[in-house]
């Protein structure tokens, strides 16, 4: 390769040459860019920085640039149709180039710019920005996606027929009536608090799935609920939740907008305010539906220092504990979600829930059979590995 | 169309936001960088939502002499206080930073310090040996608890030539059975989540919209 | 009342008070107890080691009031090490209650070892969004933050110039009291193949293992502890170290009330099969 040198004065004697230059489509884009790489021309305190020229269609170096100064090789070469595409440090060897059109080929060539001296590479072959319509690193996500969309249709459609689909025995499901039974009794209202993350989490939507059919009980029986909120929006969704459940039992009249309110975004604010809450009205039952986080455990002992029967449901796992150990019932990670399933039955959803529970059973299939390959023969078990990771 | 538009809306979206991750094609590219803008200014929106539906609440209770409806009069002057202070004069200076540092800090940092006699009274109320499990619980429990903290590595020591370190415990505890179990429940939440989040893109789930049934 | 039923029994009120003294006295009479460095910790100070002079780091400070004073240990020492070494910062933080804590934060540490604001490090601000904003960073820096915490374009500050998305970025550090480093670690790391290290309560910090084991999360500070482990590295002790003894005392004291409580029970039980023979 020839090496192209811009004399200022005599080369230096740390060992400053030519970049070794490559390009190559950028994969997993839209035709867009290209990745150029190369060779440090030295020791990267032998270099400033490097600067990466970029050509439409095919060229070769200026011939006058053998002869040029330094200070007229940009100069030189904008003359002769480069463009700058971009710098890098002296550490960097790769340069991503963006906002091409895949439409045009290109050539590169990269100058190393040393403490006093530049050295440019040849240009590169003309290289061509490809489009990508698949992001290949994600083949094992699609078809788990697509896997698992298939099982989710298919169970529901299952269901929809009127197949008979088993669902396990959940106690602090089974407890909802009691509690609800136990606070008309005493004569003192429900507590329930759908935990402090926005509608888009899936914990919520399982919250308030549960606090429908909560709010159902508590109509048949006439029993007051109160639902203090952190989010603003999951305060609108709970009370018209509440309004209709109030609705489809004959009991429009018990819903008031105060007792579903919104409280506050802080925290331990909305902590506070519902300790102080559960103090004062001392509900008999309260229910810890959602996504909860450090709050966690003030809610529940206060709650258990007023005496009232408890059952809380989450799937933030670091909570779990605090719960579990304050807690009359707890509904554990997915147990949450399969909540407003087992209560209302629902064809569609306990189809969503069985191709849950046989997906599960499939990961921990894989689990086992890969454990044992290991065991067997780790270079098999590593060749799997590698394919489906 | 007031029930069908949400789902047909939700469908789209919902399929765009799949569609985007496998391709790099640059419809889906952009209609994904319009939609987490449009995310951000929902959100926006939600905190007026909420001011408003505070401002409301403590309002009519203060209008109608609920119960303790004088503490109202305290939540409408903060929140007045806190943006009159940040409106007026900024917040880098001025009375915002000093509320913030000598109020609202003080005040969260003292919510979030009960944990600690909570978790003390917690644990004393529900560590106890009654069956198997509850013993491993509580041998586990206490081995974390000594080695997550220098004193740990101080009781560390040999019994019998046999070298006992409360840390290297912990740490086995920590990183392989807590490790596990988390991974089991994560993988099940996983999937309950992605089944959640198909069921309301297939507009089978329709919650979001207020409804039970 | 039997005396096994006193240990069963013990009043919440004297619970408060014990555990109370037990962490004030040791804070107000260190006692020196020495702290011993994990491997998460010190995976933790690997990344940030291996780091060069002129990188960039992306600073998340993803707490507010309430944990400050087990999260901000961490972050003083990630700023610490950072500015120590000419690496750059640009930080931003996913609660409101965080722009204050962040703004004291990088101020106090810049003006320790000399940092020009906008050269060597930037607050880009809050975002209420900080599921958008994680993904949207793999997307545009600039366009996710038009403006810094103090109104000034992006693309006119110097330190923002070379940062377009992750790639630019060496490290992400997660500084968080809730699940938002496993939302780093998944949309950032996982999708846009930022590398994504943590600092988390001691709550939080169990839930990362996994994480930790699989490599998505190459280091993480747990709790208090970490923050110890981690100025002890890197040779700047400040409140996590002086915190460490408090803590030690706290966590004897609730074991003394777990195994007292434990023997009552043992008691109980065998008065009962007594009485019931």
């Amino acid at each position: 390769m020839v090496i192209a040198v811009v004399a200022g004065i005599a080369p230096p004697t740390a060992a400053v040459t030519a970049p070794e230059v490559d390009v190559s489509d950028t994969p997993y884009d839209w035709g867009e860019s290209l990745t150029i790489n190369w060779i440090p021309s030295g020791p990267p305190d032998s270099i400033d920085h490097y600067e990466i020229w970029r050509r439409a269609g095919w060229a070769m170096l200026p011939a006058p640039i053998g002869q040029a100064h330094s200070s007229s090789f940009a100069r030189i070469i904008r003359e002769a149709g480069w463009h700058l595409a971009g710098t890098a440090s002296a550490t960097d060897t790769v340069f991503i180039d963006s906002g091409l059109s895949s439409d045009s080929s290109y050539v590169y060539l990269v100058a190393a710019y040393g403490k006093r001296s530049i050295r440019i590479s040849q240009p590169t072959r003309p290289a061509r920005p490809r489009r990508q319509y698949l992001d290949t690193r994600h083949t094992n996500i699609l078809l788990a996606t697509i896997l698992f969309i298939s099982a989710v249709v298919f169970f529901v459609e299952r269901a929809r027929r009127g197949a008979n689909l088993f669902i396990r025995r959940i106690a602090g499901l089974e407890a909802i009536e009691e509690a609800v039974g136990r606070a008309t009794e005493m004569g003192r209202p429900i507590l329930y608090v759908p935990g402090l993350e926005a509608m888009d989490e899936v914990a919520t939507v399982a919250a308030i799935d549960i606090l429908g059919q909560v709010a159902k009980k508590a109509g048949e029986y006439g029993t007051r609920l109160l639902v203090p909120n952190r989010d603003p929006i999951v305060m609108a969704v709970a009370q018209q939740v509440v309004r209709e459940s109030f609705s489809a039992v004959g009991k429009p009249h018990m819903f008031r907008s105060q007792d579903v309110f919104y409280v506050t975004f802080s925290q331990f604010g909305f902590a506070a305010a519902v300790a102080g809450l559960m103090m004062r009205e001392r509900p008999a039952t309260n229910f810890f539906m959602g996504r909860f986080y450090a709050e966690s455990l003030v809610l529940a002992e206060t709650g258990n220092a007023t005496g009232a029967i408890q059952i809380a449901g989450t799937d933030a796992d670091a909570q779990l504990p605090f719960f579990i150990s304050a807690c009359d019932y707890t509904l554990i990670g997915e147990e949450l979600y399969a909540g407003s399933v087992y209560l209302s039955r629902q064809p569609l959803l306990l189809g969503a829930l069985k191709a849950q529970d046989y997906a599960k059973a499939l990961i921990i299939g894989a689990v086992f059979g890969v454990v044992l390959l290991y065991l067997i023969s780790p270079e098999i078990a590593e060749l799997v590995r590698k394919a489906f990771g | 169309m007031k029930r069908q538009g949400p789902i047909i809306l939700a469908f789209t979206i919902g399929m765009l936001m799949l569609v985007q991750f496998f391709t790099p094609a640059a419809f889906f590219k952009q209609a994904y960088n319009i939609i987490l803008d449009w995310k951000q200014v929902v959100l926006g929106f939600t905190f007026i939502l909420g001011t408003w539906s505070l401002i409301r609440y403590h309002y009519t209770k203060i209008s109608r002499r609920r119960e303790n409806w004088q503490y109202s009069y305290v939540t409408l002057a903060g929140l007045a206080a806190t943006v009159t202070a940040a409106l007026v004069w900024k917040t880098a200076t001025g009375p915002y930073p000093w509320l913030f540092n000598n109020v609202q800090v003080p005040m969260q940092s003292t919510m979030f310090s009960l944990l600690a006699f909570f978790v003390a009274s917690a644990s004393y109320r529900a560590f106890r040996a009654r069956t198997f499990h509850a013993t491993l619980l509580l041998i586990a429990g206490a081995l974390v608890m000594l080695g997550r903290v220098p004193i740990g590595a101080y009781l560390s020591g040999s019994v019998f030539g046999v070298k006992i370190s409360l840390v290297e415990i912990s740490d086995w505890v920590l990183n392989v059975p807590n490790a596990a179990a988390k991974r089991g429940i994560m993988i099940g939440v996983g999937l309950g989540m992605t089944a959640t989040a198909i069921k309301i893109v297939l507009g089978i789930e329709q919650t979001y919209l207020g409804k039970t049934d | 009342m039997a005396f096994y039923d006193r240990m069963m029994s013990i009043d919440r009120r004297i619970i408060f008070l014990s555990v109370g003294l037990a962490v004030a006295i040791p804070i107000i009479v260190p006692l020196g107890f020495p702290v011993q460095v994990s491997e998460e910790t010190r995976s933790f100070y690997r990344e940030m080691a291996a780091l060069k002079p002129g990188d960039t780091i992306l600073l998340s400070f993803d707490y507010e009031g309430d944990v400050m004073a087990e999260l901000n240990p961490m972050a003083v020492a990630v700023l610490r090490h950072a500015f120590s070494r000419d690496i750059k910062v640009v930080a931003i933080t996913t609660y409101a209650g965080g722009t204050g804590i962040a703004e004291r934060l990088l101020t106090e540490a810049a003006a320790r070892y000399g940092k020009t604001y906008g050269i060597d490090y930037v607050f880009l601000g809050y975002n209420p969004d900080w599921s958008g904003t994680m993904l949207r960073l793999g997307e545009s820096f600039k366009a996710t933050y038009p403006t810094d915490q103090y109104g000034k374009s992006t693309y006119e500050i110097p330190i923002m110039q070379n940062v377009e998305t992750y790639r630019d970025i060496a490290l992400v550090v997660s500084i968080s009291g809730s699940a938002l480093s496993e939302y780093w670690a998944i949309w950032a790391g996982g999708r846009y193949g930022a590398k994504v290290i943590s600092g988390n309560t001691a709550i939080q910090a169990i839930l990362i293992y996994p994480y930790y084991k699989a490599g998505q999360i190459p280091g993480f500070l747990g709790g208090l502890k970490g923050a110890a482990e981690y100025e002890k590295l890197i040779d700047e002790p400040g409140m996590g170290i002086r915190g460490m003894d408090a803590q030690s005392v706290a966590h004897a004291l609730m074991l003394a009330f777990i195994i007292v409580g434990n023997v009552g029970y043992f008691f109980s039980r065998r008065a009962q099969a007594r009485q019931s023979k």
